[in-house]
C-alpha cells in the first residue's frame, strides 16, 4: 500500500514540476516568437573566431 | 568616378568593365554586374532599368530619438541592469532581425538583445552605468532602422497578454488532465477487474487533487462568464460548460464521501477541450489582426519640419525629425513620392494625393491650400506644406486600424452557431433534470438521492467536444482554402460564404484582367507603326494602364527620346518626342488643346466601332496623327467559372463603372444574368445593400481598391489577386492567385465546412443525449461518461479532418 502511495506522490511531484517548467516558459516568453528561431540557426556563428574576409 | 550601369555604385575607373549593348558603351563595376545586365537584356527585361529611376532609395536617416518617449517600457530588472522594449521600424526579413541583434549585442554595455521576428519588437537588456538609452536608440538608427516607442505603433498589447493568459490556462489544464487520465484509466480497469477499496479511495483523492486546479483556475473564464451570462438572463455556452463540469465536480465529491465512482475526469476534460478550441480560434484571430496592424507600418518614421520664425522664404530652414516628436501645429514639408506621416491641412502648394488605402478610390485626389491630408497616403506629383492637425493615435489611419481590430476581437465566430444551440439546450437539460428530481421525489426516494440523479443528468448531458466542434472544422477548412489560394479571415466568413445566394462581380480587374491590350493602331498621315512608335515613346514614363499598353505594344520598335513629359490624370499625357510637341489622350483632352478632330468625322475615315474598345488619340504638332483601340481582355477562366456558379444554384450579377453598352457585351459573353452599369464606387455599395435588404446573402468579388465600400457592405467581400494590406482591410477573403475558378472552389469548400460544423455539433450532443435516459433512471456510470466523452471527441476530430480530403 505505502509503495503505491509513494509512487502516486512521486508521479504527482514529477507532474507538478513539469507544470512549473511550463509556467516558467510561458512567463519568460518562450512561446512568444514561434517564427524567429528557425531562421536563427542560419545565422553565422561568430565564436569560431576565424572570420573570412571578402 | 564612373557609376555602374547595373548597381549604380560609384567605383574607381581602373576597375571598369566595359561592354557594348545596342550600339552604346556601358560601364560596369564588375563582371557579375555585367553578367546580370546581359541576362536582363537577353530576357527583354530592360524595363527594369527604365522603371527603377522612380524608386531610387531614400537616404538612410540617422536621427536622435527622444528617449523620454520610451520611458513607459523601461524596467529595472536587477542590480545595474535595465530592460526596454522597442518597436523597430524598417525590418523586412530575417536578415534585418539578425543585423539588429548583432549590432546591439556587440555594443559594450548591452547584455542581451532579442528581436521578435513576428512583431519586430526588440527586447534589450543593458547596464545603465555604461550606456544610456539614447545611445542604444542611436545604435539602432545608425544601421538604418527606426526605433519607435511601443505605444505609438498600434501593436495590440492587450491581445498578446490575452494570448499568454489563455496559454497558461490551457497548459495547466492539459498537464493536470493528462495526469488525471492515468488514474482514471486505473479506476476504469479497477471497475472491470476489481480493486481493493483503499487503492480506489487513494486514486479518488488523487483525482480530486488534480481536478481542482483545472476546474477553478483553468475554468475561471467560464465560471465568471456564466455568472455574467446568468445575470443578463442568457444561457450561453459558458453556462453549459460550468453546469456540466461544475455538477460533475460536486457530484464526484459527494460520491467520494459515499465511496462510489467519481467523474473528475469528465469535469476536467470538458474544460480542457473547450480551452483547446478557444486557443485554436484565438491563434487564427490574432494572425488576421497582425495583417491589419501592419497597415500602420506604412506611416513613415520621419518628417521634414520647417523651423518656425522664418518669414523670409530664402532663409527658411527645415529639419528632419522622427515622426513621434511632431506636434499638432507644426508645419511639415512634403516632397513628391513620399508618404504623408501625420494628418494635416495644406498651407502651401498643390499636389495630387493617392488616398486609395483610406477611401478605396483609386484615382488620386487634388490637394490645394485648405484641404485635409491624411497619414499613410501617398503624395504623387507636387511638393506642398501642411499644418499638423492630428498625430499618433488620433490620425484617421490609426482610428481605422483600431476600429477594425475592435470589430475583429468582438466577433467570436465559434460563439454564434454554438450559442444558438446552447440557448435552447441548456433550458431543456435543466428542465429534464428538474423532472428527474421530481420523478424520484414523488416515487418516494430520499431528497439527496433524487438530487444526485438530477445532477447526474447535467453531468452526462454536457458535451465535451462542443468546444472543439466549430474551431477545429474552421481551422481545417480555412487551412484547405489557404492551400488552394484563398485566405479567409474568420469563422463567420465560412458561415456567411456557405450561405450566400448571389455572387456580384466587379468588371475591371475582376472579370477582366484590368491590363488593357492594344487591338489596333491607325495612323493619319503616317504609317500605323510610326504612330505607335511616337505614342509608345511618349508613354515610356506613364503609369496609366493605357499608357503602359501602348508602350508595351511599341516595345519592339526603336523608341525616340522624350522631353518635358507631363501627365494629366484622367486626360492624357504630353511632351516632346524627338523635338516635336506630342499629345496622347482622350478625345476631350485633345479638343481642349485645340486639336482639330475633323479627320475622324470625314466620310473616308472608317472606324471599326466596337463599343467594348476604348480609344486613345495621338496628336503631333497640334494635328491629329492617329488613334489606337485598346481592349481590356476578359479572363479566360471567367466563362467556365460563371457556368460553375450557376450549376451550384447561385445567381450572378456584374456591377461596373463602365458604360451600359460595354457592360452588356461582356455580360452576354459570360452569360451573367444581371448587369448594373455606370455605377460609382459608392453606388456599388448601394446595389449590394439593396440586394442584402431583399434577404439575399451576397458574395462580392472585386479588386479590393475601388470596390472597397461594396466589399465591406456585402456579407462576404472577396478581393482578387491583391493579397496586400489594403485589400485585407475591406475584404473578408483574399485570393492569392488571380484565378477566378477559386471562387466556386472556395464556395464549395465553405459549404462543406459549414456542413461539417453542423454535423460536429450534432455528434457532440448525440452520444451524450443517448446516455441521458440512463442518468434519469439513476444508472449513470463513469464508464458511460468517459465513453460519451471519448466517442464524441473522436467523431468531431475525425469528421473535421475529413475536410482535408478531395
Amino acid at each position: 500500500m505505502w509503495s503505491i502511495v509513494l509512487l502516486v506522490f512521486l508521479s504527482l511531484c514529477a507532474g507538478v514540476a513539469a507544470w512549473f517548467l511550463f509556467l516558467w516558459a510561458t512567463r519568460s516568453g518562450q512561446f512568444e516568437d514561434m517564427e524567429g528561431p528557425k531562421y536563427r540557426m542560419l545565422d553565422e556563428d561568430e565564436e569560431t573566431g576565424n572570420k573570412k574576409e571578402d | 568616378m564612373p557609376t555602374c550601369e547595373h548597381c549604380l555604385i560609384a567605383f574607381p575607373s581602373h576597375r571598369a568593365v566595359t561592354a557594348t549593348f545596342g550600339g552604346s558603351d556601358k560601364v560596369f563595376c564588375c563582371h557579375a554586374c555585367l553578367g546580370v545586365y546581359e541576362m536582363i537584356h537577353t530576357e527583354h527585361l530592360e524595363a527594369f532599368y527604365r522603371k527603377r529611376s522612380k524608386w531610387a532609395p531614400g537616404p538612410v536617416v540617422r536621427l536622435d530619438t527622444d528617449p523620454a518617449l520610451f520611458a513607459e517600457t523601461v524596467r529595472t530588472i536587477g542590480e545595474d541592469l535595465m530592460e526596454v522594449e522597442v518597436q523597430v521600424g524598417g525590418i523586412r526579413c530575417a536578415s534585418c532581425v539578425w543585423l539588429t541583434e548583432k549590432v546591439l549585442e556587440k555594443t559594450h554595455g548591452i547584455r542581451e538583445a532579442r528581436v521578435n521576428y513576428a512583431t519586430h519588437r526588440a527586447r534589450i537588456r543593458w547596464v545603465p552605468s555604461t550606456l544610456s538609452l539614447s545611445d542604444i536608440l542611436r545604435r539602432i538608427a545608425n544601421v538604418g532602422y527606426q526605433p519607435r516607442p511601443l505605444n505609438l505603433t498600434g501593436e495590440n498589447q492587450f491581445l498578446e497578454d490575452e494570448r499568454r493568459r489563455l496559454l497558461t490556462r490551457l497548459g495547466t489544464a492539459l498537464f493536470f488532465s493528462m495526469q488525471l487520465m492515468l488514474y482514471s484509466a486505473a479506476l476504469y480497469a479497477g471497475y472491470f477487474y476489481g480493486m481493493p477499496s483503499q487503492f480506489r479511495t487513494l486514486f479518488h483523492l488523487t483525482a480530486l487533487v488534480l481536478a481542482t486546479p483545472v476546474f477553478f483556475y483553468s475554468g475561471w473564464p467560464f465560471l465568471s462568464g456564466s455568472w455574467r451570462g446568468l445575470k443578463q438572463g442568457s444561457f450561453n455556452m459558458d453556462v453549459l460548460i460550468t453546469a456540466g463540469s461544475g455538477s460533475a465536480y460536486l457530484l464526484s465529491i459527494w460520491q467520494l464521501v459515499r465511496g462510489r465512482e467519481v467523474y473528475f475526469d469528465t469535469c476536467a476534460m470538458i474544460i480542457t477541450l473547450v480551452l483547446l478550441g478557444r486557443y485554436i480560434e484565438f491563434g487564427a484571430k490574432k494572425r488576421s489582426t497582425e495583417a491589419i496592424s501592419r497597415l500602420l507600418s506604412l506611416v513613415p518614421g520621419t518628417a521634414t519640419r520647417l523651423v518656425a520664425g522664418t518669414d523670409d522664404p530664402s532663409r527658411e530652414r527645415s529639419e528632419t525629425v522622427p515622426v513621434e516628436s511632431v506636434r499638432v501645429g507644426d508645419v511639415l514639408d512634403l516632397r513628391p513620392g513620399n508618404r504623408i506621416p501625420v494628418d494635416g491641412c495644406v498651407t502651401w502648394g498643390t499636389s495630387e494625393v493617392d488616398e486609395s488605402m483610406l477611401t478605396g478610390e483609386s484615382r488620386p485626389v487634388v490637394k490645394t491650400v485648405g484641404n485635409d491630408v491624411f497619414a499613410g497616403t501617398v503624395n504623387r506629383f507636387g511638393a506642398f506644406r501642411f499644418r499638423v492637425t492630428a498625430v499618433g493615435r488620433n490620425t484617421a489611419l490609426s482610428r481605422i486600424v483600431s476600429a477594425v481590430q475592435e470589430a475583429q476581437s468582438r466577433r467570436a465566430p465559434i460563439q454564434k452557431l454554438a450559442d444558438r444551440i446552447t440557448g435552447y439546450f441548456v433550458p431543456l437539460i435543466v428542465l429534464i433534470a428538474l423532472f428527474t428530481f421530481t420523478g424520484w421525489w414523488i416515487s418516494g426516494r430520499p431528497a439527496p438521492e433524487a438530487l444526485m440523479a438530477a445532477i447526474s443528468v447535467m453531468v452526462i448531458a454536457c458535451p465535451c467536444a462542443l468546444g472543439l466542434a466549430t474551431p477545429l472544422a474552421i481551422l481545417v477548412g480555412t487551412g484547405r482554402a489557404a492551400d488552394s489560394g484563398i485566405i479567409l479571415r474568420g469563422g463567420d466568413t465560412v458561415e456567411e460564404m456557405a450561405r450566400s445566394a448571389m455572387v456580384v462581380f466587379d468588371k475591371t480587374g475582376t472579370l477582366t484582367t484590368g491590363r488593357p491590350k492594344l487591338v489596333s493602331a491607325t495612323g493619319l498621315g503616317m504609317t500605323c507603326e510610326e504612330a505607335l512608335r511616337v505614342a509608345g515613346s511618349l508613354e515610356q514614363n506613364s503609369e496609366h494602364p493605357y499608357g503602359e499598353a501602348l508602350y508595351q505594344a511599341a516595345e519592339g520598335l526603336d523608341l525616340l527620346p522624350v522631353e518635358d513629359f507631363v501627365a494629366l490624370p484622367g486626360q492624357g499625357v504630353s511632351g516632346r518626342v524627338a523635338g516635336l510637341p506630342v499629345m496622347v489622350g482622350t478625345e476631350a483632352y485633345l479638343r481642349s488643346q485645340g486639336v482639330d478632330m475633323e479627320p475622324l468625322e470625314g466620310p473616308d475615315a472608317v472606324l471599326p466601332e466596337n463599343p467594348a474598345h476604348s480609344r486613345v488619340f495621338l496628336a503631333m504638332n497640334g494635328r491629329l496623327a492617329g488613334f489606337f483601340h485598346l481592349s481590356d481582355e476578359v479572363r479566360p477562366e471567367a466563362l467556365p467559372m460563371v457556368a460553375r456558379l450557376k450549376s451550384m444554384g447561385l445567381d450572378t450579377m456584374m456591377v461596373t463603372g463602365d458604360a451600359e453598352t460595354v457592360a452588356r457585351i461582356i455580360a452576354q459573353t459570360l452569360a451573367i444574368s444581371e448587369v448594373r452599369a455606370a455605377v460609382s464606387p459608392v453606388g456599388k455599395a448601394e446595389v449590394v445593400r439593396a440586394l442584402e435588404g431583399s434577404g439575399k446573402k451576397v458574395l462580392m468579388v472585386g479588386d479590393g481598391i475601388n470596390d472597397a465600400p461594396a466589399l465591406t457592405e456585402a456579407s462576404v467581400g472577396m478581393a482578387v489577386g491583391g493579397a496586400n494590406d489594403i485589400a485585407l482591410e475591406s475584404a473578408d477573403a483574399v485570393m492569392l492567385r488571380e484565378d477566378l475558378m477559386l471562387v466556386p472552389r472556395v464556395l464549395e469548400l465553405t459549404r462543406r465546412t459549414y456542413r461539417v460544423i453542423r454535423q460536429n455539433l450534432f455528434w457532440a450532443f448525440a452520444y451524450n443525449m443517448l446516455a441521458v435516459p440512463l442518468a434519469i433512471t439513476g444508472w449513470l456510470h463513469p464508464i458511460m461518461a468517459a465513453g460519451a466523452m471519448a466517442l464524441s471527441s473522436l467523431t468531431v476530430v475525425g469528421n473535421s479532418l475529413r475536410l482535408h480530403r478531395h
